[in-house]
């Protein structure tokens, strides 16, 4: 005779996870981070062209080449704090022999460079900026008037201090 | 009156969704945390621009110089050095003192460069991280000083804004 085994049912048992001092070290890591919790400026880089000669200053002319980019030089005069006091505005070989007087106003160095910027797109040129800046204008400036060039669509630009000779 | 029997079943709270929020958060903050990268130094205040680009995360090698408001180069743990007279250099003041230094991380630059190695350009960029309130006569002299080094690669930091 056959006997029929019985399978044995497992009891049910109820997992039984500790989960209060998980939660217990989550909420300390979350304090910590939240107290630490610091959101940073992102950091952001401009690529520069190191100088190739000692100072800066205009050249001598040389023969005119249409495909030569036009060249423009901002001469940036600054305070004794370190501030822009006046900037003037020349372009390089051109008949206008009076710089243009951009003041000290960032915003109008801005317009005359759209200004440009859109003439030579016209006349489909590329150009080169000069920055003659003050041994005394601080970083912060520098950048600035950096940032406001490239917006504008100048990729040419190469920060030099002024010649003491043309002082 | 009667009064039902008192039931045995024990009442706990549900913590399973109120930890996998919980570790969510600590998962947010800890991706956000900012390590402070060692070269870094967080005493220099950059100036702001908005045509700067995102860093590149491709440069394997790169030689920093936390430029502070006074003009001085100040230089990370890993790259002060000993000179002759047994000094420990970690600030260069002037740009002869960059260009000694830079020459000899130029130096190293070629010697892994392997055979022709002076012939090649150098594997190193320099990141200028200038104070903002650091005159243009001392960055300037810096620039030369990595060029007369032999350094044509270099990036100015900026903090990134958003354009007007």
């Amino acid at each position: 005779m056959l006997t029929h085994k019985r399978k044995k049912v497992p009891e049910h048992v109820d997992p039984d996870l500790p989960i209060v001092p998980m939660l217990d070290m989550t909420f300390q890591l979350l304090a910590f981070f939240i107290m630490t919790f610091k959101p940073a400026p992102t950091e952001g880089q401009i690529a520069l062209a190191l100088p190739k000669e000692e100072g800066g200053g205009i050249s001598s002319p040389s023969p005119i080449d249409e495909n030569k980019p036009l060249e423009y030089v901002v001469r940036v005069e600054a305070t004794d704090d370190g501030r822009i006091a006046s900037m003037s505005l020349i372009e390089k070989g051109s008949a206008a022999a009076l710089p243009k007087d951009l003041k000290a106003d960032v915003q109008t160095f801005s317009n005359e460079l759209s200004k440009i910027s859109q003439q030579l797109t016209q006349q489909n040129k590329t150009g080169k900026l000069t920055l003659e800046i003050d041994d005394k204008l601080v970083q912060a400036y520098v950048v600035q008037l950096v940032d406001q060039a490239i917006r504008i669509g100048f990729s040419d630009i190469s920060p030099v201090p002024i010649d003491p000779k043309k002082r | 009156m009667s009064h039902g029997a008192a039931s045995s079943d024990k009442c706990e709270p549900n913590f399973v969704p109120l930890l996998d929020l919980v570790l969510q958060l600590v998962m947010f903050f800890m991706l956000c945390a900012n390590f402070v990268i060692e070269q870094t130094n967080v005493t220099i205040e950059l100036p702001h621009a908005a045509a700067a680009k995102i860093l590149d995360k491709g440069i394997e090698y790169a030689i920093y110089l936390n430029v502070n408001s006074e003009g001085v180069v100040l230089l990370a743990p890993s790259d002060q050095y000993t000179d002759s007279q047994g000094n420990v250099i970690s600030t260069l003041n002037n740009p002869d003192q960059v260009e000694t230094f830079l020459k000899r991380r130029a130096r190293d630059d070629i010697a892994a460069a392997g055979p022709g190695g002076a012939d090649k350009p150098l594997r190193s960029v320099i990141i200028l991280r200038v104070h903002k309130n650091c005159p243009f006569e001392k960055t300037y002299g810096i620039m030369k000083a990595c060029r007369r080094a032999g350094y044509h690669r270099v990036q100015l930091r900026a903090l990134l804004v958003q354009p007007d």
